[in-house]
C-alpha cells in the first residue's frame, strides 16, 4: 500500500512536509498564548447563509461516456475520483468526447472557475462539490482534475504555500483579530494552488480559484485557461511550488481541524466576506461588461511579474 | 537684487552635504547646470539622455523583475539610442507598487522590487510593515510610502543616495521659481508630520528644508506610522478615538500656527509654509473669523503640494486658495506655489510665478502623456501623466501614474525653457484618489467646520 502511497504522491512532498512541521510548531505556539482569547471567539455566533448552487446538475443516464485508467494522471487519487455518476454526466454534459480535447478543457475550466463560489470549508470529495456548488480553492482544482481524467485528458495539481495581495489578506486574514495573529502560523498551512492539464504534450495551467466577480472585485484582470495566477495576484513563497499528482493525505484532517474545531465565527467572517466580494464585484462586471472590464485592468499598462527573492534578508 | 547664478552658487553651499563625492552620469542633470529651467535644449536632451538612458541599463542589469518584464517586451539597453527610443522603455503602472504581500514575504519583495544588492537584514516572523520598513532604514535604506484611499499604500524603496537626490532636486526646483526670495536666515513652517519622525514620503522629503532655512517649525511632531493611519481610517471606536485625539490635537496646531504668524508678523520677519493646503486653510479661516489680516507682502511665501480637498466632499479651488493667502496674509499670488510630484518618482514640477504652470524638469526626467493604449498624445491633449526618472537608482523609476495631465511644449506664461503641465492636476477616472495632502487630511481627519 505504502509503495501506492507513494507512487500516487499521497504522501506530502519534502517540501510541504516541513511547511507543515513548522506551521504546527507555530500555531501551537499561538494557540496556547491565546486560550482564553480563543474562547471568546469560539463563542462568537456569526450569522453565515452559505451560497446556493448557480446551476443544475445534469441527469446521469447509463451507459454514459467516460474513460477508466489507471495511468498516472488519469486514475483517481485522494479526494478526486473522477467515476462518480455526477462527474460523469457533468463531463458528458460540457461536452466530452465530443469537442475537441482543449476545447472541453477549456470549457470544463470556465464552469469550474465562474460557476464553483469560494467557501472555505473542510476538505471532501468531488462528488460532493458539485453537488454543492461552493468550495474552497482546493475542491475547485480537483473537480477539474476530475472532469479532465473522466474524459480522458492527463490532469495533475500545481501547489505552493501562498502570499497573496493586499486586498485578499483583507478580505481573509483582516476580517478577524485572532486570524491576523495568527497569519503567519497559519501562512504555512494556507495551501494554494491550480490545476495543471497535459494537451498536445504541453502542461495548461488553470486557474480556477478565484471567480471573475471577485478578481473585479480586486481589480485584477480576468485569468484565462493558460494563464498563471502568481504574479497577477498572488507570489509563491520561493521554493514551495510542488507539482503532484495527488492532494496529500492529512490535508483533510487538518483543515476539519482548523476551520471547525479551532475558529468556526473566523471561517464564517471569511466566508461573509468573500461573499461580499463576489457581489462588489458582479456589481462591477454588470456596469462594464466583462470584456470591457477585463480590457481595462489589462489595458494598455502590463504589470510587470515578480518572483521574490529573498537577497540578503536573513528570517528568524 | 541678487545675482541668480550666486543665489543658487548660496545654495549648493547650504546643500553640500547632499552632493555625491563625485557625481555620477544620471545624476549630472540636476547637479551641473544652475538655471534648470533655462537649459538650452540640446544641452538639456543631452544631460537628460546620459541620465536616462544611464539607469535604464543599471535596472536592466541589476533587477531581476525589471530585466525580465523587458525581455517580455523585446527591449534591451543597446536599443536605446536616442530620446525618440525613450518610448520602448517598458514602462511600470504604478498600481504595481501596490502589489505587495502580506505578512514578512513584505520584506523579500521590497528586497526583489529594489535594484542591486542589499546589506544584511533580519527579519522576525512577527514582523509589521512598519517595522520591517524601520529595520531597512537602520540599515541604510529610505523606505517610505504614501497611502490611498482604499488603505492600500504604494512603497518605494530608495538608498540614500536616490533619496538625497530627490530631496535636492526638490528644494533645487523651488528655490529656482521663487528667486529671489529665498535666503538661509529667515522662518519656515512644515505643514506636514515632522519628517524625522514619519515614513510618509511627502513628510519626509521636507527634511532638506531643515538645511536650506535657520529656523523650522514643524505642524505635527507625533510619531505618524502606517498603522496609525490605517486605524484611523477605520470606522471603529479604535478609528474614533485616534480620530477624537487627533481632532484635539489639531486644533493646538491651529492655535500655535496663529500664535507663530503673529509674532513674525510683528516683528516683520520673513517667513516660508511648505506642505499640505488644507492646515494653512483652517488657519486662515480661523483668522478671517476673527477678522484678523496680516501683511507679510514680498517677505511671505507659501510652497502647497498633493491634493485640493478640504473636506470628504469639499474641494479648494487653487486660484481661490491664493486670493486668500493674498487677503488674509498679505502675500502676493506670486509668492504662492503648488508643487507636483510623487512618492515613485523624484522629479518635480513647481509652479511658474508667472502663470502657475507646473514646470517639468529636464535634464534628468522625461515626462510622457499616454492614451489608454500607453501611445504618446500631441500636446494640449489629455492623458496619463508617465515618466522616466534618470535619478531613481534604487528602484526602477519608468512609471505610468494615474494622474489626468495636459502637457504644453512651451509655457502659455512665461520665458522659460521647459515644457509645462496645466496648473491643476487631477486623478484618472477610475485610478484612486491620493496626494499627500489628501492623505495628511486623512490622517488628521480633520473635519473642524463642525
Ligand atoms: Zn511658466
Amino acid at each position: 500500500m505504502l509503495r501506492e502511497w507513494k507512487d500516487k504522491e499521497y504522501v506530502p512532498p519534502k517540501q510541504l512536509f516541513q511547511l507543515f512541521i513548522r506551521g504546527g510548531f507555530a500555531l501551537t505556539k499561538v494557540l496556547l498564548k491565546n486560550l482564553s482569547n480563543l474562547k471568546n471567539v469560539r463563542a462568537e455566533r456569526i450569522s453565515y447563509t452559505p451560497p446556493e448552487r448557480m446551476y443544475d446538475l445534469p441527469e446521469y443516464k447509463e451507459g454514459m461516456k467516460y474513460v477508466k485508467s489507471d495511468e498516472k494522471y488519469l486514475r483517481p487519487t485522494l479526494y478526486c475520483n473522477p467515476y462518480g455518476k455526477e462527474i460523469i454526466a457533468m463531463a458528458n454534459h460540457l461536452g466530452a468526447f465530443e469537442k475537441e480535447p482543449y476545447e472541453y478543457a477549456r470549457d470544463a475550466f470556465e464552469f469550474v472557475k465562474r460557476k464553483i463560489i469560494l467557501q472555505i470549508i473542510p476538505l471532501d470529495g468531488v462528488v460532493a462539490t458539485l453537488k454543492r456548488g461552493y468550495g474552497t480553492c482546493l475542491h475547485k482544482i480537483s473537480l477539474l482534475i476530475a472532469l479532465c481524467r473522466v474524459a480522458g485528458i492527463k490532469a495533475r495539481y500545481k501547489l505552493y504555500a501562498l502570499s497573496v495581495i493586499q486586498q485578499w489578506y483583507d478580505t481573509f486574514i483582516g476580517a478577524d483579530p485572532l486570524m491576523q495573529e495568527w497569519y503567519n502560523a497559519l501562512g504555512y498551512f494556507m495551501l494554494h494552488g491550480e490545476g495543471e492539464i497535459y494537451l498536445d504534450g504541453k502542461w495548461f495551467v488553470a486557474d480556477v480559484g478565484p471567480t471573475p466577480e471577485r478578481q473585479a472585485a480586486s481589480s485584477i484582470p480576468i485569468t484565462r485557461f493558460g494563464e498563471d495566477s502568481i504574479g497577477i495576484w498572488t507570489q509563491a513563497i520561493p521554493g514551495s511550488i510542488m507539482r503532484v499528482e495527488s492532494l496529500p493525505l492529512g490535508l483533510g484532517i487538518a483543515s476539519k481541524l482548523l476551520m471547525e474545531k479551532i475558529s468556526p465565527g473566523s471561517v464564517a467572517k471569511m466566508n461573509n466576506n468573500v461573499l461580499r466580494q463576489y457581489k462588489e464585484g458582479r456589481k462591477i462586471l454588470q456596469e462594464m461588461g466583462e470584456e470591457e472590464y477585463d480590457k481595462m485592468a489589462r489595458k494598455g499598462y502590463k504589470m510587470p511579474t515578480i518572483e521574490l527573492e529573498a537577497k540578503n534578508i536573513i528570517f528568524e | 537684487m541678487i545675482k541668480f547664478d550666486e543665489y543658487i552658487k548660496n545654495l549648493n553651499k547650504r546643500l553640500e552635504s547632499y552632493f555625491p563625492e563625485s557625481i555620477a552620469p544620471n545624476e549630472e542633470g540636476i547637479f551641473k547646470p544652475l538655471d534648470i529651467y533655462n537649459v538650452p535644449e540640446r544641452e538639456a536632451n543631452e544631460y537628460k539622455f546620459k541620465s536616462i538612458k544611464y539607469a535604464f541599463k543599471h535596472h536592466y542589469e541589476n533587477n531581476s523583475f525589471y530585466k525580465k518584464f523587458c525581455k517580455d517586451s523585446n527591449v534591451t539597453p543597446n536599443d536605446i539610442k536616442s530620446i525618440e527610443d525613450f518610448k520602448k522603455i517598458p514602462l511600470i503602472p504604478d498600481k504595481f507598487f501596490k502589489t505587495y504581500p502580506s505578512g514578512n514575504e513584505f520584506a523579500m519583495w521590497l528586497a526583489t522590487v529594489y535594484t542591486g544588492d542589499l546589506p544584511d537584514i533580519v527579519i522576525n516572523k512577527n514582523d509589521s510593515h512598519e517595522k520591517i520598513i524601520n529595520k531597512f532604514n537602520k540599515a541604510g535604506l529610505v523606505i517610505s510610502y504614501s497611502s490611498g484611499t482604499s488603505g492600500r499604500h504604494t512603497f518605494i524603496p530608495r538608498d540614500k543616495r536616490t533619496f538625497h537626490d530627490s530631496e535636492y532636486a526638490i528644494a533645487k526646483s523651488v528655490i529656482t521659481m521663487v528667486y529671489p526670495f529665498w535666503e538661509y536666515d529667515m522662518y519656515g513652517y512644515v505643514l506636514m508630520p515632522n519628517p524625522l519622525k514619519t515614513n510618509v514620503f511627502a513628510g519626509k522629503v521636507c527634511s532638506v528644508y531643515f538645511d536650506a532655512i535657520k529656523d523650522i517649525e514643524v505642524a505635527l511632531d507625533r510619531e505618524i506610522t502606517a498603522d496609525l493611519i490605517q486605524a484611523a481610517m477605520q470606522n471603529n471606536l479604535k478609528g474614533r478615538i485616534i480620530r477624537y485625539a487627533m481632532q484635539r490635537e489639531n486644533k493646538k496646531m491651529i492655535e500655535r500656527i496663529i500664535k507663530w504668524l503673529r509674532e513674525k508678523n510683528k516683528n516683520k520677519d520673513k517667513i516660508s509654509f511648505v506642505g499640505a493646503p488644507f492646515i494653512l486653510y483652517f488657519v486662515m479661516e480661523e483668522l478671517a473669523k476673527n477678522g484678523e489680516i496680516m501683511d507679510f507682502g514680498e517677505n511671505g511665501a507659501v510652497v502647497t503640494g498633493g491634493g485640493w480637498k478640504i473636506y470628504e466632499d469639499k474641494r479648494l479651488p487653487v486660484e481661490k486658495f491664493r486670493k486668500m493667502v493674498e487677503e488674509i496674509l498679505g502675500i502676493p499670488p506670486e509668492n504662492c506655489l503648488d508643487l507636483y510630484g510623487m512618492v515613485e518618482g523624484n522629479g518635480w514640477m513647481v509652479h511658474c510665478p508667472e502663470g502657475h504652470y507646473l514646470h517639468l524638469p529636464t535634464t534628468y526626467y522625461h515626462a510622457r502623456v499616454l492614451d489608454e493604449n500607453g501611445e504618446d498624445v500631441d500636446y494640449g491633449e489629455k492623458g496619463r501623466f508617465a515618466f522616466l526618472d534618470g535619478l531613481a537608482m534604487s528602484y526602477p523609476g519608468f512609471i505610468i501614474s494615474g494622474d489626468e495631465v495636459r502637457m504644453y511644449e512651451k509655457c502659455p506664461a512665461c520665458e522659460r525653457q521647459t515644457p509645462v503641465l496645466e496648473p491643476e492636476v487631477k486623478r484618472a477616472a477610475g485610478a484612486e484618489m491620493r496626494g499627500c495632502a489628501e492623505e495628511m487630511r486623512r490622517i488628521l481627519s480633520m473635519d473642524m467646520s463642525g
